[in-house]
């Protein structure tokens, strides 16, 4: 497709201390064997999308770790493919950037001297599925600057300081956009996702330049709103916003429902990709019991899992009981541990007969490595 | 064409039918056939080469070869897409004036001497695509070596008793082979052939032409080649081989390999010496809450609602509310409905079961393994 994909890997990282504490917000792990980002690539992957582009600021060993040549999302192309682009210093422009505008002035090269006609812009922390050909079809019809993805939800103000609000007229052309509010209500929530003509993006970052922009949210979107032709795309589906623990956690479980599993991995536009690890199928010894889970490939389980999401390479030893909780790679659940609504980061160990206890909306976080 | 030389060039056999297989490869070659819960058969000789850092690998292919070749594509799954070696698929081709199928495992290779050529290899490692194993091959021509030794035989003891099914060799205390007979009615010895040779290439060649010229011969290793050699007293050595390693040519060993998968002691797939195979791309599996799995091996995007036991279920298989699986392999991609029980099966990838049906008999002393092929849809019993 004639439309290159920018992905912004962390512009989110404040909001998820716990798990982005060491890695980018689109290296957390989701959904047993994937990461934030997956969600990303697949969508532009499976919309044709073939050149994309990954922004990051730091913490981004895993990102480029798990992205590689980007040969698991075939994206190890002659033409295109995925590019990481660390901090990169131009001109007057040194350190990290700060917010979306000033990260796409370092890229100003890369993006002008693409030969696609469209960009994609998204960040990671949002799952959602959706074919990208059609919004830019929709971007076409209505002449638009700029398209932005949106999904009509309810919010409350514990989360609606992290959305991006948009209010449209009749003709689907945003007459108001709120950033970063507290309020509550239902609302078009906007899913940091916007289409824009190629040349239109590098005249904004042309004009940021000039005027010392950072943010495209208040210098573009809330500033420009009646200026700018910005239309509004609505997304229906499956959405998940991973903006806190708690969010992780809650949107996490709700892949423990059969048909929103089906709709969110078989879905029409194409199967989520990700890094591909070789590990063997799980082993269910004679003793286990497992029920109501979701459980990635590698693990021997010897013990029992209930309403959980086990990932790759994970031990669950013997009369252990793990229930409500999120268990990450390569942890390993000691003999007659009991957990209940834990979330451990990778590498984690808990040693036998541990009792960990956590609370549905208050999930207990064990860090990476960490020996309990 | 320049290439690096190779110090080794893996030659594997893929052509053979496994008729003993029956249902499951009327479609498929054997080595294509799947294996434990996401394999199949050729991966463990891939990546037994891969591990033993041999990256030149030819698969002769001749038999039913459409989805071996689209699953091996271009290596990369095995880390084989290499700038120089990594996989190569060598079916029968023609030539002017002639062209002809391979006529026998020796046949093969005689007529795709111009590819190991092309490396100039001092050594060639002849393998076959059937077997489960985990072995280092670098060990074995390490070994090969220092006996100078013109063909090495990798064997293993088995019992007494299944000695005839094999070919079996007797060596004196240095290792060097003194006698070799393809599966003798009185075997002299236990030590089986597994079908793993390496050659010195230039002796090898020698005794392709010799063979190539015998019109009597039927240009097979173990019944032509080997005997030819080892009558022209060759200096020919028997490498031991200590581990689990199972030929699975027959529907009860094929079974039985994958039921061995259920206890790591007997083979263990998850230490360091990693199978490779090409993935799909499916999520993790999903276990509902009435569903029980106990003793079982279950791959990525299977889904559970019923009750499996002592089994091996593959990737993307569906398992509908109330079913039984028992003792059973079920392959890639099947669709057991709601109420159906299953005993002591083999089921091909694709085979849609169901509702409320029973397959196969409980395992029992004269019970046999029930086979579904490929793709059935069964919906009534019979």
């Amino acid at each position: 497709m004639n439309a290159l994909g920018i992905i912004f890997s962390d512009i989110q990282d404040w909001n998820m201390t716990e798990l982005a504490s060491h890695r980018s917000v689109a290296a957390i792990p989701f959904g047993g064997r994937y990461r934030l980002i997956d969600f990303s690539l697949s969508n532009m992957v499976n919309s044709g999308i073939n050149k994309i582009c990954v922004i990051t600021k730091s913490n981004y060993r895993s990102l480029m770790e798990h992205i590689g040549s980007g040969k698991d999302w075939d994206l190890s192309r002659k033409k295109g493919g995925v590019l990481i682009f660390p901090p990169y210093a131009v001109g007057e422009n040194h350190g990290l950037y700060q917010g979306r505008l000033d990260a796409l002035k370092r890229v100003l090269d890369y993006i002008s001297s693409s030969k696609e006609r469209y960009v994609v812009l998204s960040d990671c922390d949002m799952i959602y599925d959706i074919d990208y050909r059609k919004v830019i079809k929709y971007h076409e019809e209505k002449n638009s600057d700029i398209t932005a993805l949106y999904i009509r939800t309810e919010i409350d103000k514990s989360n609606s300081v992290h959305k991006i609000l948009y209010e449209f007229d009749e003709e689907g052309r945003a007459d108001d956009i709120l950033v970063y509010p507290i309020t509550k209500g239902t609302y078009n929530i906007g899913l940091n996702t916007w289409i824009m003509n190629k040349e239109f993006l590098e005249s904004l970052i042309y004009d940021a330049i000039a005027r010392n922009y950072k943010d495209f949210s208040y210098d573009v979107l809330a500033a420009k709103v009646h200026s700018l032709r910005i239309y509004g795309y609505e997304y229906q589906g499956f959405f998940a916003h991973i903006d806190s623990l708690q969010s992780y956690y809650e949107n996490s479980m709700k892949l423990l429902n059969i048909d929103r599993l089906q709709n969110i991995f078989y879905s029409k536009t194409g199967p989520i990709y990700t890094k591909t690890k070789d590990s063997t199928p799980t082993k269910y010894c004679k003793e286990a019991v497992v029920k109501n889970s979701l459980i990635a490939s590698g693990c021997i389980i010897e013990g029992r899992v209930e309403n959980s999401i086990i990932f790759r390479g994970v031990k669950i030893g013997k009369e252990a009981i793990v229930k409500n909780s999120i268990i990450m790679q390569h942890s390993i659940i000691g003999d007659n541990a009991q957990l209940n609504s834990i979330i451990t980061d990778t590498y984690a160990h808990v040693n036998k007969d541990r009792v960990l206890l956590g609370y549905s909306n208050c999930p207990f976080f064990i860090k990476k490595n960490s020996i309990v | 064409m320049k290439l690096t030389r190779k110090e080794c060039v893996v030659m594997l056999l893929a052509g053979g039918q496994g008729s003993r297989l029956g249902a499951l490869t009327t479609k498929i070659a054997k080595p294509s056939v799947p294996f434990g819960g996401k394999y199949r058969i050729i991966d463990f000789a891939l990546s037994n080469c891969v591990n033993s850092g041999l990256d030149t690998i030819g698969v002769l292919t001749q038999y039913q070869p459409l989805l071996l070749n689209s699953y091996i594509g271009d290596g990369k799954s095995w880390d084989l897409d290499r700038m120089h070696g990594g996989i190569q698929i060598l079916p029968p081709y023609q030539r002017v004036g002639d062209s002809e199928w391979y006529s026998g495992t020796a046949n093969s290779i005689y007529q795709n001497m111009n590819f190991i050529d092309l490396y100039k290899p001092e050594y060639v490692l002849i393998l076959s695509g059937d077997h489960i194993y985990k072995m280092d091959y670098s060990l074995m021509i390490k070994y090969h070596k220092e006996k100078d030794a013109d063909c090495t035989i990798s064997v293993i003891d088995v019992p007494m008793e299944e000695a005839s099914r094999f070919g079996i060799l007797s060596s004196n205390e240095e290792g060097r082979i003194i006698d070799f007979e393809e599966k003798p009615k009185k075997p002299k010895s236990n030590q089986a052939s597994m079908g793993i040779y390496v050659f010195k290439w230039s002796k090898l060649k020698e005794y392709l032409e010799i063979d190539e010229n015998n019109p009597n011969s039927t240009n097979d290793f173990g019944k032509d080649l080997i005997p030819l050699m080892l009558n022209s007293n060759e200096k020919m050595y028997a490498y031991n081989f200590k581990g689990y390693w199972k030929d699975v040519g027959t529907i009860d060993s094929l079974w039985q390999a994958n039921m061995d998968l259920l206890d790591e002691n007997i083979f263990d797939l998850s230490d360091d010496w990693v199978i490779y195979s090409r993935h799909a791309e499916k999520p993790p599996h999903y276990i509902s809450k009435d569903a029980e799995v106990k003793n079982s091996i279950v791959s990525e995007g299977a889904v559970i609602l019923g009750r499996v036991e002592n089994s091996i279920i593959f990737s993307g298989v569906t398992i509908g509310e109330n079913a039984v699986i028992r003792d059973s392999v079920i392959m890639a991609d099947v669709e057991v409905k709601e109420n159906s029980i299953i005993n002591y099966s083999i089921i091909d990838e694709m085979v849609k079961i169901g509702p409320n049906l029973k397959i196969g008999k409980a395992m029992a002393e004269n019970t046999k393994i029930t086979v579904i092929p490929r793709e059935s849809v069964i919906k009534q019993e019979g």
